[in-house]
């Protein structure tokens, strides 16, 4: 039976064609997964079926009744409740108070029931396997546990179609097996899922069908029996994708040693980074961009991006003083600079000009890669560089990586994504409650080897 | 439990209270801690407190609103108006003062929720525009109000002014209100992450809309106290009252980014700065120096905020 029909969606924004004659069935009790470049329309397909935007034209048809949503509460209502993936929950309100946002539970007078609201929050954490206080406040968890109470919070609605939109990003493997076993018991029970993921291989573990978009535009739904992921990527890229070796480019120079380090969440940190020597990290950013080290933050957005400026100004933000001619910074040399780096790391915007906000995420990552080049550093330092970015840009960033290696720049990556650190790595260290718990070399390193250092 | 205490500003503030009132007892025994003093300061403080009861609903939301004090000598100004020279009942005066305050909130919260225009400019264009209207409407102001009117405000219950009791009135319903009602509560979840709460279901846009219209409608009762208390309108009335009031409810514990706040931190606020206004009357400190001092206290509460939230965020 189907739970849900979109016939015909189409959305357009200034400038861009986001969804084009979109047409999905998903069945009742089905895990439907979504899949397509950041860009081809993902989110806004959900952020439509949730009932945050309205399409142009189309419909949306719920156990066969065409429904129009003004707002998320009427798509609550019919029983759809989404995970979002830039988490709604509210810092300084309990984990209790934000699972009820809005739909606490009242007693008879229709006032707040806290007691049956705690309860409640401890049953359904209970459910998901968190060891949260329901009365802990969220700006206390940790990003998995938010992720957790985010899902805790859809659950609660008890929806019979829940979207879930890369829930598993900031998860740990522990946490992904209880979120995947919910997922297989609420299809159990009738539930109908329609999963949003970046990691193909959690797609073809969970999902029974998968359909595809493209720039917008429907590939197709296929079962997930007939696919591999090779015809998958393909259908969503576009083109074949190539295997990414190490650089090995490594040189026996030390170029960064750090020793002995310790502070508030690690201690006794040692390891070398080959080529050149220096030391220190904890001082002022502008001291260590001194040094020749770059930090690209994991929190692109907040902290490594200026996204109401172009992104001209964002390329020069970390060297104003390359900028200048003479004692004044000049506009002309300040565009010439990004128009460079525009070219060397083939960032598509449609002009230097354009606000950084308006570039998808693979790209926003390449203007904060070319703000730290500007700087000419001899370390970076990449945390997470992949995070929330697709296939395509994903092997476009390694591809720029591996080149800096190769210009003879050492490169400190932080990744929790295995296949990531196996596929670019020369050496993997494993850090585990705060100390470093093994090295690996490129060779050796298996994703078994790395979880039982990580783990053990 | 200490962090607790320490976090929230209630505590902090009845502690603070607390040791300010027994040191000033013990250096003015016998102008300090009399009955006649308590109530004086709490009539003093009844009227910023109702104020700052609504500037406290608006700050939880993170918005505020400059025209209050405008809109308390506005009220209080057609409330005399209607009366001596509309001729019109004392209660369908007053019902018809509030309701032009009720517009004025509604005019501000439309175009600031829905026309997104910046709550700073659209309030602080509407506090020059109703003061100038209040001026219009008066002149020089109005004295001699009707009887029945001024015993709103200068009537006693068991030997306490009723502004007082009003005050407490509205803390305790606001108060109710805002910890039992998903409605008001709707207000901590805006203020938190408005995006947030647009996707958990909350219309923003009419609830922010709504909140500028009771914080109008309290500013509206306040000028109706104040004039009936002083049975006369000027158009002066209210001067410096919306920053004082922001004054009081940061005191209280809201913060300029949103979220955070309770209804009682309004009240201890208002009182915390009443109480040092009258120790200063009573020590004799210069009028200037008492705006300096209020200044000063203000810089130091949120320095104070940020080193103990630092301090024990850590443990």
């Amino acid at each position: 039976m189907e739970q849900l029909r979109l016939e015909h969606i189409s959305k357009s924004f200034p400038g861009v064609k986001a969804l084009d004659d979109i047409n999905i069935e998903v069945k009742q009790g089905e895990v439907h997964a979504l899949c397509g470049e950041n860009g081809a329309g993902k989110s806004t397909l959900m952020n439509i079926l949730s009932g945050n935007l309205r399409p142009d034209e189309g419909t949306i048809i719920i156990n066969g009744e065409p429904v129009s949503f003004d707002n998320p509460k009427e798509a609550f209502e019919k029983g759809i409740a989404t995970v979002h993936q830039h988490l709604s929950l509210i810092d300084n309100l309990s984990v209790a108070e934000n699972i009820f946002a809005n739909q606490h539970p009242v007693n008879r007078l229709g006032l707040i029931h806290y007691k049956k609201m705690y309860q409640q929050t401890a049953d359904v954490l209970t459910e998901l396997k968190i060891n949260i206080a329901p009365t802990m406040l969220v700006s206390a968890l940790s990003p998995a546990q938010k992720q957790m109470v985010e899902i805790a919070k859809a659950l609660a609605r008890k929806p019979q179609l829940l979207i879930l939109d890369e829930p598993t990003a900031s998860l740990t493997d522990k946490e992904i097996k209880v979120l995947f076993n919910i997922i297989y018991h609420l299809k159990q029970q009738g539930v109908s899922i329609l999963y949003i993921s970046h990691r193909l291989s959690e797609i073809f573990e969970l999902a029974d069908r998968v359909s595809i978009l493209k720039d917008g535009k429907y590939e197709g739904t296929f079962q997930k029996a007939a696919l591999t992921t090779q015809q998958l990527i393909k259908r969503m890229v576009g083109r074949d994708l190539i295997d990414l070796k190490p650089s090995s480019a490594k040189q026996s120079t030390i170029l960064l040693e750090v020793k002995n380090l310790s502070g508030e969440k690690f201690k006794n940190i040692n390891f070398k980074l080959h080529r050149g020597e220096i030391v220190l990290l904890s001082s002022h950013p502008a001291k260590a961009i001194e040094k020749g080290i770059a930090y690209l933050s994991e929190d692109r957005t907040h902290l490594g991006l200026f996204l109401q400026m172009s992104v001209q100004d964002n390329i020069v933000s970390a060297n104003l003083k390359s900028a200048r001619k003479g004692n004044f910074y000049s506009h002309a040399k300040a565009k010439e600079l990004a128009e460079e780096s525009k070219t060397k790391l083939r960032i598509a915007t449609p002009s230097v000009g354009t606000k950084a906000q308006n570039l998808s995420g693979g790209n926003q990552q390449k203007v904060v890669l070319a703000k730290w080049l500007q700087t000419h550093p001899e370390i970076l330092i990449v945390d997470e560089p992949t995070h929330g970015i697709d296939v395509g840009a994903k092997f476009e960033i390694y591809g720029l990586l591996k080149e800096l290696a190769t210009s003879g720049k050492g490169i400190l990556m932080i990744s929790s994504d295995l296949p990531e650190l196996l596929g670019i790595c020369d050496r993997i260290l494993v850090l585990n409650k705060g100390t470093v718990s093994g090295e690996l070399l490129h060779a050796d390193a298996t994703e078994e080897k790395i979880m039982a250092l990580a783990s053990h | 439990m200490i962090q607790r205490i320490v976090q929230d500003r209630i505590y902090l503030l009845i502690a603070l209270l607390m040791v300010v009132s027994i040191i000033t007892g013990i250096i003015f025994p016998t102008t300090f801690p009399t009955f006649t003093n308590f109530s004086q300061i709490f009539l003093n403080v009844s009227i910023d407190a109702i104020v700052a009861v609504g500037m406290m609903l608006l700050l939880i939301s993170g918005v505020f609103d400059l025209s209050v004090g405008s809109v308390v000598a506005f009220v209080a100004c057609l409330v005399a108006y209607f009366m001596q020279e509309a001729n019109i009942p004392v209660p369908l005066a007053i019902l018809l003062a509030i309701a032009s305050a009720l517009l004025i909130g509604l005019v501000n919260g439309y175009l600031i929720a829905y026309k997104e225009i910046n709550p700073m400019i659209q309030t602080l264009a509407m506090m020059g525009i109703v003061r100038g209207a209040a001026l219009m409407i008066s002149v020089a102001g109005a004295q001699n109000l009707p009887y029945h009117f001024n015993i709103i405000g200068q009537s006693k219950l068991l030997g306490v002014q009723m502004p007082v009791w009003y005050m407490l009135l509205t803390v305790l319903v606001f108060s109710f209100l805002m910890t039992r009602t998903i409605f008001f509560r709707r207000y901590y979840y805006i203020g938190g992450n408005e995006k947030a709460a647009e996707l958990s279901g909350i219309h923003v846009k009419k609830m922010k809309m709504i909140a500028f219209v009771i914080s109008a409608g309290l500013a509206g009762v306040a000028g109706i106290l104040i004039s009936s208390r002083l049975g006369a309108a000027l158009p002066t009335l209210g001067r410096g009252l919306e920053l004082r009031v922001i004054t009081a409810v940061i005191l209280g514990g809201a913060s300029l980014s949103g979220g955070f706040g309770k209804i009682p931190g309004a009240l201890l606020g208002a009182l915390f700065m009443g109480i040092i206004a009258n120790i200063m009357v009573i020590a004799r400190v210069s009028g200037y120096w008492q705006e300096i001092i209020l200044g000063i206290i203000l810089i130091f509460t949120l320095w104070l905020d940020k080193a103990l939230l630092k301090k024990y965020s850590k443990l």
